[in-house]
């Protein structure tokens, strides 16, 4: 049993703090948010140099042959500044997705891309009908010789608009909801009947609606065989939810830290806000419902390194928990700030921002404790 | 104890159901043509413009149930925009302890919306601990004017308000409930300076109020110099009460529920979801009660008596209430919810609902906090005298 980081984790964890610390001020992330990219390429290009992008990627694939823990330690200290380069939809989604595929040339070409920051990715897999079900998929692929013919509509997918090429769970057999039958397809973002309406999300960052008319995709550009890809779009999601967890964990501490801090700065009846019991309890249960998102966070990351989908029913554990206790910490973070806590000029509101638009990515926290209970 | 409507009572319905579906804003007409049309009309039918002012004042006199049927009527039916400030926060004020000159004065541009009205309370240092506020107003040395200093914050619709009501410190040598004088003055001059504040859904509707070196005559002047804090204090229960908005909630609650029946799951709607069923009843039976325990409150003040213990709990539980629904429809927008476009994007009901789940985390701050709210249950209606901090 040990939780302590190897060394070199300990230093992915203080670079990736150090340029959290250096470029993530609350000021420097609004212009950012609001240039027309929404991320700055020049941090983009860090990251890259410094290997971040490669993390998560086995040495045979050009990676650094790490596993799910060290994305959790990249994404607890970018939730700590609310990082806003799409590492999570380019990296975690769209890479996870491809380093998982059965398609070796498929990897060959557009893995090293992904590696060395210059291809973006991202994963398009929510449809409106759907909710939160990853296996209710409509938008349909039909054979046309060599190419499948792609019809239908994907739902916010994230850093679309900066991507190259977006991971699309489509249906090439099987009924709407039938876990069989869905396949995954690498689609140029450029193709031809390829549509995006892109938005803005509340939380600061970028997503988009997809539409697909007739696009015609090479079948190469299959992730499984045929019909075969709903385990892998499961793996990736559940890689998804690990790291969005470790980002909530990270925007949490920062929110729970930040009201601890202001409680005893501000002085109403003669006395800092922090001296009055019911904000002290308030404030102590904010710090547990943290550490306890924190210990189930390494506990489903840790398991999943080891057992993949083994570790599901503790995934879906996770992200109850995080989804339910961020709103607790976020709303009560803004309560205690009281009329500042509204406000766009402190940074907690941000923060809290960002962990509702978690609760709903992936499935929410009533989705997830279902699927547990299941 | 009785809970029927009388015969005069289902008239009195039938009449304000049929004003209402008679003013109903026309689609394309001009808004505030008809807004200020639908206040004469209203007017017009014996004070439903002004349905709370006593009848002293041209108020209808309604009994406790005509209130609740108005009230319930109001919440289905589309009435005109209307602002709190001058109408229901103000004109008590006015009344309680305005002299007749400054009830003539302002009363009646109250009434026809002709003038907006902000609320000057709130300060950068005085917030949930009011008494503690430091803007500062001097009497000249004639005894004709005050000139005031000082900073206001959160005052709403600052941005476009005619005039403010504001407690000023006159005097700070005894306790600091003492020494608060109440000052009405005109926010168009120069000395001061609007600046807005952007709260996290957005929106602009609250602001800084800088005041510089203003002169304020003394025939502006509420009540006795020193003597602010008791008035002001009247008119916050009633801000207090008027905030709970029971009967929008009923109304807000139905949508919710018509809007989670068309999002799609499995073979079902989110409508058949056990969880969110479930949390749906349990803010229904919430609300049924506090309908009633707001009833009680309405019934208690009709006999002239001391507002009961019920009514202190209004503000916390209707709030509370409020917040709970903009949750839900955020949860029920799902991944949707997140898009903050121009455009809906998914479930068209989506785009709002975190604008508006964002806004209702201030209901449990201002008006008073919900902290400072039971710390005033505790001591005024429990009776607790030595509160711990």
């Amino acid at each position: 049993m040990n939780f302590d980081l190897t060394e070199e984790q300990q230093l992915i964890q203080d670079s990736v703090a150090r340029f959290v610390s250096d470029n993530y001020d609350l000021k420097s992330r609004l212009t950012l948010a609001g240039s027309k990219q929404g991320f700055s390429d020049d941090h983009w290009n860090t990251m890259a140099k410094l290997g971040w992008l490669g993390m998560p990627f086995a040495e045979a694939d050009g990676g650094f042959g790490g596993d799910q823990i060290d994305t959790m330690l990249m994404m607890e200290q970018f939730g700590r500044g609310l990082v806003l380069e799409p590492f999570f939809a380019s990296v975690v989604l769209g890479g996870g997705a491809l380093k998982r595929s059965t398609n070796a040339d498929l990897k060959t070409e557009y893995l090293p891309g992904v590696l060395d920051g210059s291809r973006k990715l991202t994963l398009a897999y929510a449809e409106e009908q759907a909710r939160f079900d990853l296996h209710d998929v409509t938008t349909s692929a039909r054979e046309d010789g060599e190419n499948y013919i792609v019809n239908g509509q994907k739902s916010m997918v994230a850093s679309a608009a900066a991507a190259d090429q977006m991971v699309v769970s489509v249906r090439t057999g099987g009924g709407q909801i039938d876990e069989a039958g869905i396949t995954l397809l690498l689609i140029d973002t450029d193709s031809e009947g390829v549509s995006m309406d892109n938005f803005p999300t509340v939380d600061g960052l970028q997503a988009s609606e997809v539409t697909f008319k007739d696009v015609r995709v090479p079948q190469s550009r299959a992730l499984t065989a045929p019909g075969d890809s709903f385990e892998l779009l499961r793996a990736v999601a559940n890689d998804g939810i690990l790291a969005l967890s470790a980002e909530a964990v990270g925007a949490m501490e920062i929110l729970y830290k930040d009201t601890v801090d202001y409680t005893q700065e501000r002085e109403q009846f003669d006395h800092p806000l922090s001296a009055f019991q019911v904000l002290q309890h308030c404030m102590v249960e904010m710090f547990m419902e943290y550490e306890q998102c924190k210990s189930m966070l390494y506990r489903a990351t840790l398991e999943t390194a080891q057992q993949g989908l083994g570790a599901q029913r503790i995934v879906h554990a996770l992200k109850h928990l995080i989804g339910k206790q961020g709103i607790f910490i976020g709303e009560n973070a803004v309560q205690l700030h009281g009329g500042m806590g509204v406000t766009e000029e402190l940074r907690i509101g941000h923060y809290f921002k960002r962990l509702l638009v978690i609760d709903a990515q992936f499935g929410n926290s009533d989705y997830h404790l279902q699927q547990f209970a299941a | 104890m009785d809970i029927q409507l009388s015969a005069d009572d289902l008239a009195f319905q039938e009449e304000v159901k049929a004003f209402l579906a008679e003013n109903a804003y026309p689609a394309g007409e001009d808004y505030n043509k008809w807004r200020l049309d639908w206040f004469d009309k209203a007017g017009e039918k014996g004070g439903w413009d002004i349905p709370k002012w006593p009848i002293e004042f041209g108020g209808p006199g309604w009994s406790p149930t005509q209130h609740y049927i108005w009230e319930k009527e109001t919440a289905v039916a589309a009435t005109p925009w209307d602002m709190p400030f001058g109408l229901s926060m103000l004109a008590p004020i006015l009344m309680g302890y305005g002299n007749e000159q400054q009830q003539q004065r302002f009363l009646p541009d109250i009434r026809a919306r002709k003038v907006n009205w902000c609320q000057g309370y709130s300060e950068p240092g005085a917030g949930s601990d009011l008494a503690s506020l430091k803007t500062k107003a001097e009497l000249s040395e004639d005894g004709t004017y005050y000139t005031v200093n000082g900073t206001k914050i959160w005052t709403t619709m600052a941005h476009i308000a005619d005039w403010i009501f504001c407690l000023t410190r006159t005097d700070d040598s005894g306790i600091k409930q003492q020494g608060i004088t109440f000052l009405l003055f005109p926010m168009k001059q120069d000395g001061i300076e609007v600046k807005p504040i952007i709260t996290l859904g957005g929106t602009h509707s609250v602001n800084m109020v800088h005041i510089n070196d203003i002169k304020v005559p003394v025939e502006n002047r509420i009540g006795e110099e020193d003597k602010g804090w008791t008035y002001a204090k009247g008119l916050l229960q009633h801000e207090r009460t008027g905030l709970a908005g029971i009967s929008r909630s009923l109304v807000a609650l139905e949508n919710l529920k018509a809007q989670a029946s068309t999002v799609t799951r499995g073979n079902g709607t989110l409508m058949d979801d056990p969880a969110f069923r479930g949390k749906l009843a349990e803010l229904e039976v919430d609300l049924l009660a506090v309908e009633f325990t707001e009833l009680r409150s309405l019934a208690s003040a009709s006999t002239g008596s001391e507002p009961g213990p019920e009514s202190s709990i209004l503000k916390l539980k209707g709030t509370e209430i409020q917040q709970r629904i903009q949750k839900l429809t955020v949860e029920a927008g799902g991944i949707y919810s997140a898009a903050w476009g121009a455009k809906p994007v998914g479930h068209s009901f989506a785009r709002g609902g975190m604008g508006g789940y964002l806004s209702s985390r201030s209901y449990t701050i201002y008006g008073g906090a919900s902290e400072v709210q039971k710390d005033v249950i505790a001591k005024n209606v429990l009776g607790i005298k030595r509160s711990s901090k």
